[in-house]
């Protein structure tokens, strides 16, 4: 069997399960919706983003950081834009959870060196992550990206085939049609 | 692609720009004081000095903004905030500066800048480090050192002591002592 066999089949699962891939569906609009949201606050206002980026001290190298805070909007915007039209959906859903589970990470980190050096609970932390949002309960924020990573790994799993366009971008059969 | 509508955009980022000139002193002091609303530390003068700039604290700036030698130029208040934040209210007088877009406002705050004796720089204050960004800016820009003051308390400090505030375009003549709706 080659890959484009194997992608054939995995997709091709999801239409025996219809509820679960009308659920699929939703999943994917939420995320297409969400993400247009958040990438789009954050373009508008990169400078702000850039800001809240270089407080993580992830690098001091200007160029990466300024990388960061043009590409990574529209790349959430891009790919918002993909998952509700639903055009290479699993990609974009693979996309969106490796960005997800490093960003929560980061931000579960720093909260975690606030409430030390505050002396506070965790759940009591609160600043703009940069997320988009503006200033959130990062506890709050944590079951957010918990959610938002579910749902990319239920669409991942070949789950919203309904009403997508072209759900497998490299496959010769398409189970949406 | 995503690089690609940032560069099409108009309010896109220059990617080989250092927008964070110096050593970031603000920002390395932000994560406490953005959260607990500390003062600026005692440190916080000391590192500013190291980048040769000098820290002016409420009374200072309240003292230069009633100094005569405003009126002729010679005390100038520069905002460090971008175009929303700078209509809302600013400081009576204060040129604008918005250091990711220098290239809009450079033409009239330089010139002003170069000529002054004293030129205070703040932005929100607390967490905000464009004002020292922003000095750094005009100090590489040719404004001597030793005429630069960070004000750290920022537009939230003046504000909140009831100072007099401009809204709209430098010298609209709209002033009032506080913000009418805090945002």
């Amino acid at each position: 069997m080659n890959t484009a066999d194997l992608t054939i089949t995995t997709a091709n699962t999801a239409p025996t399960r219809p509820a679960l891939d009308y659920l699929g569906t939703v999943a994917r609009w939420v995320l297409g919706l969400v993400f247009i949201y958040m990438g789009w606050s954050k373009a508008m206002h990169p400078e702000t983003f850039l800001k809240l980026i270089r407080q993580y001290d992830l690098t001091n190298n200007s160029f990466v950081l300024n990388s960061i805070a043009a590409g990574l909007p529209w790349f959430e915007i891009f790919c918002g834009l993909l998952l509700l039209a639903g055009i290479g959906a699993r990609g974009s859903a693979l996309l969106l959870l490796l960005m997800l589970l490093p960003f929560t990470l980061i931000v579960l980190r720093r909260a975690l060196a606030i409430s030390d050096m505050q002396h506070i609970a965790l759940c009591a932390v609160r600043f703009d992550c940069g997320c988009g949002n503006g200033e959130v309960l990062i506890c709050r924020k944590v079951v957010e990206n918990t959610l938002l990573i579910f749902l990319s790994g239920f669409v991942l799993a070949g789950f919203g085939t309904r009403l997508a366009a072209r759900f497998t971008l490299f496959s010769s059969s398409n189970p949406a049609a | 692609m995503a690089l690609g509508a940032n560069a099409l955009s108009p309010r896109g980022l220059k990617l080989t720009r250092n927008y964070s000139p110096g050593n970031a002193v603000a920002a390395s002091h932000s994560v406490v004081a953005s959260t607990i609303g500390l003062p600026p530390s005692a440190n916080l003068e000391k590192q500013f000095r190291a980048e040769g700039l000098r820290l002016a604290d409420s009374a200072l700036a309240a003292h230069l903004f009633t100094d005569p030698k405003r009126e002729q130029g010679l005390v100038v208040f520069v905002d460090a905030r971008d175009d929303e934040h700078y209509r809302a209210g600013h400081i009576p007088g204060a040129f604008q500066l918005d250091h990711y877009h220098p290239e809009n406002y450079l033409a009239a705050v330089l010139p002003a800048s170069q000529a002054a004796e004293q030129v205070v720089v703040y932005c929100k204050g607390g967490s905000c480090e464009d004002s020292e960004q922003t000095a750094i800016f005009l100090r590489d820009a040719g404004v001597p050192k030793d005429r630069l003051f960070v004000y750290a308390g920022g537009f939230d400090e003046w504000s909140a002591r009831h100072m007099p505030i401009e809204t709209g375009e430098r010298n609209s003549g709209q002033v009032t002592s506080a913000l009418p709706a805090a945002k």
